[in-house]
């Protein structure tokens, strides 16, 4: 094996939350960031979609990284890609059918979502299958946490409820807009400011 | 990795294929064998679903009715919903047009001689939530059941109490009308094909 | 922080933009708060109307947006750590317009929300007055029509119950829109009919917008390009389609069309600067109300005309550069 180097797992893991969010700081995966977040329900699903598909992808890309050719990896990405999500796909269809109804196209969408041929890209074909697996996990998480927040925003907002449970007394009145396209626009851009000015006050304390 | 693919490159120059692509072949030959087995394990349970959706609401829109099958009558494609007896309880026809925002997808229950709508389900419509959406609401499909398929149906605003009338929802005229004509539409016409078919 | 955030903290920044040019210069004593009192003048008549046919729901509603508007400049600024310049009174002139286009009956909520999304949406992010793109008050309309259809849409302009006449019967355009039915023109030039808080008299717009037109605080090629283009385009409808109770007088003097020609779509910041930009963007407003009101689900579509064409406002002034005196200077190749 050749010697490795680049972030070690641990550094992978971490960096996908927060510090390389996809949503939050590579702006990646927009789509489904801003399609399936008006209800947790849908968000978590996708979220864990996108782990399943980030995952597989991953590990097999770095199990057979010393064989790909550099003008041919692509193709090779898009293929494991492609199987791992259509597998997904079926699954969801076969035990979750009214939530493959409501997800619609975009759990096969998943193909083209940025995050995981980046990953492929990034990470899995030039660090061993630990770095590969960490790597895909922490991407993972950070991009369920963002789903999960827009969703959580979005639901409460916007239904009154949270995954389903009623949050907000009988009087509240839905914000419809916020489970309409407008709303996931208004709360990603918000929720995008607010991270950057976060980042902003942790760079430079006030003086 | 990078050289030595690019020494092999070298070595088996432009037309030898197989050097080239042999990792993509073997690949997509074992992707698509493991997608064969996913396939055939889950496509029965998915397929069931689809018709477990439609006919889960056969006894909540035909009453009496146990089952249902699938079938054409004059070339629109129904189902025959059948008692415990096998006898014809009603029939649940699909039907779908324009609503407000999107394709709004009915399924209309009528008694066995297509005479009176016996249900109202709404399987996909995208209107305006809080408006138009709620054309899904029991309490406003209710409305449906028992009235008479001879004349056609129509909207009134505030107090309903004809026989064809129905009340549309508060704020959503729009969503309400698409709703029944898309029901006077296709039982119209359903109506039309059970009789040309001597049933 | 930006540079520029920085300068403008220390107090010089706003200078240092501005170019020097050569002399003469003429001074002008026109300034942000000059044209937001001429606006606030200019609203009295429509103020009074509104009073006049929906008595307290106007006082109401045009007391709690201006507040709303206020108070959530005001925080911004002071989180954002910028000075706080309320007496310009331009969120006051945006909580009248909002509170004038929304429907009397409009429970409280949508009010304080919709001033709230007006000012933090449509301006505080953008980064304050004269950054904005589009129109704050119509965006914290459009974002309340939306979120709360049940309360903006035509439905929630009616009350059978309310004690106030004009709240009893559909909006004109709601009636003509659903059951065909007209209204006669002197009830939407003396105001006496359902609507918007501040649209329904189109005498009063009328009489506010003249002055501001006289007081060149608004410039008269964008009402008059909407008024133009409405015109043309219901002039040709009814000379050619089917006849409908509304003629070419009634599209022009009902709904929203004058008070949005005249107090929204002439919002200096957010319309074009050239004179020939101004009638593009007064055109396009025209058009697309018309379209709107004859081809949408909506019954009126002030609103959404005036956000889309705010939208291409950058692209209009770029369109529409002046040429300088003399013809361009070409670059030598």
């Amino acid at each position: 094996m050749r010697t490795e180097d680049g972030p070690t797992p641990l550094e992978r893991f971490i960096r996908g939350i927060l510090p390389e969010n996809p949503v939050f700081r590579q702006m990646l995966g927009l789509c489904p960031t801003l399609a399936v977040t008006n209800n947790v329900k849908a968000a978590l699903t996708m979220s864990a979609a996108v782990l399943f598909v980030l995952f597989s992808a991953n590990v097999i890309v770095s199990l057979i990284r010393g064989l790909l050719k550099p003008h041919l990896r692509i193709l090779v990405f898009t293929l494991t890609i492609a199987t791992f999500v259509t597998i997904a796909d079926r699954v969801i269809a076969a035990f979750m059918f009214g939530m493959s109804k409501q997800l619609g196209p975009y759990v096969p969408l998943i193909i083209v979502n940025c995050i995981i041929i980046a990953r492929c890209e990034v990470c899995a074909s030039r660090q061993s299958v630990w770095h590969a697996a960490a790597d895909a996990v922490g991407q993972a998480l950070g991009f369920t946490l963002a789903l999960l927040s827009i969703a959580s925003i979005r639901e409460v907002l916007g239904s009154g409820t949270w995954l389903g449970m009623r949050v907000m007394p009988g009087v509240w009145p839905d914000w419809v807009i916020m489970v309409l396209p407008p709303g996931a626009f208004l709360t990603l851009g918000l929720l995008l400011g607010l991270v950057n000015w976060l980042g902003t006050l942790r760079r430079r304390p006030a003086s | 990795m990078e050289k030595d693919s690019q020494t092999s490159s070298m070595k088996a120059g432009a037309g030898n294929y197989f050097v080239q692509a042999w990792l993509v072949i073997v690949l997509a030959l074992l992707f698509g064998l493991a997608l064969a087995g996913v396939h055939s394990a889950l496509s029965p349970r998915i397929a069931a679903n689809k018709l477990q959706e439609t006919l889960a609401e056969v006894p909540r829109l035909v009453p009496g009715a146990v089952k249902a099958e699938r079938e054409t009558v004059g070339g629109i494609p129904v189902y025959r919903a059948l008692d415990k007896d096998g006898a014809v309880a009603g029939w649940v026809l699909p039907a779908s047009g324009q609503g407000f925002s999107d394709r709004i997808e009915l399924l209309v229950g009528l008694d066995a001689t297509a005479g009176r709508i016996t249900g109202l389900y709404v399987l996909d419509q995208k209107e305006t939530p809080g408006l138009g959406n709620r054309i899904s609401e029991e309490g406003w499909r209710a409305q449906f059941r028992g009235k008479s398929t001879g004349k056609p149906l129509v909207v009134t605003k505030g107090g309903a109490g004809g026989e064809s009338e129905i009340q549309a929802v508060t704020g959503a005229t729009i969503s309400s009308e698409s709703v029944v004509g898309i029901v006077n539409r296709a039982v119209t016409a359903f109506r039309a094909a059970l009789k040309a078919s001597g049933e | 922080m930006t540079d520029t955030a920085k300068d403008k903290k220390d107090g010089g920044g706003e200078w240092s933009r501005l170019n020097v040019a050569p002399s003469p210069h003429i001074a002008a004593p026109v300034s942000t708060r000059r044209m937001m009192v001429d606006v606030l003048l200019a609203l009295l008549p429509v103020l009074g109307v509104s009073f006049y046919v929906f008595g307290w729901f106007s006082v109401f509603q045009a007391l709690l947006a201006t507040a709303t508007c206020v108070v959530v400049e005001a925080v911004s600024m002071l989180i954002l750590r910028r000075p706080v310049r309320i007496t310009d009174g331009s969120a006051v002139v945006t909580g009248l317009i909002l509170a004038m286009s929304l429907p009397g009956t409009a429970p409280w909520y949508v009010t304080v929300i919709g001033a709230s999304a007006g000012i933090f949406l449509g301006k505080v992010v953008f980064g304050g007055l004269g950054q904005n793109i589009f129109n704050p008050a119509m965006v914290g309309r459009a974002f309340v029509m939306i979120a709360f259809p049940a309360a903006m849409g035509a439905a929630g302009y009616v009350d059978a119950h309310s004690p106030v006449q004009a709240v009893t019967q559909a909006t004109p355009l709601t009636a003509l829109k659903q059951m065909g039915q007209g209204t006669p023109l002197t009830a939407l030039l003396l105001g006496n009919t359902n609507g918007s808080l501040g649209e329904t008299s189109a005498l009063a717009c009328l009489l506010g917008g003249m002055y501001l037109v006289i007081r060149r605080t608004a410039s008269w090629e964008i009402p008059a390009g909407i008024l133009a283009a409405a015109g043309l385009i219901s002039a040709a409808v009814n000379h050619f389609g089917p006849g409908t109770p509304w003629d070419v007088w009634h599209h022009l003097a009902g709904g929203a069309l004058l008070f949005g020609a005249f107090y929204i779509a002439t919002d200096p910041v957010t319309s074009p600067l050239t004179s020939r930009g101004k009638w593009i963007f007064g055109v396009g407003i025209g058009v697309l109300v018309m379209i709107l009101r004859y081809l949408s689900g909506y019954p009126e579509g002030v609103m959404f005309s005036i956000l889309l064409m705010n939208a291409a406002v950058p692209l209009i002034n770029r369109l529409t550069v002046p040429e300088p005196v003399g013809g361009h200077v070409r670059k030598a190749r």
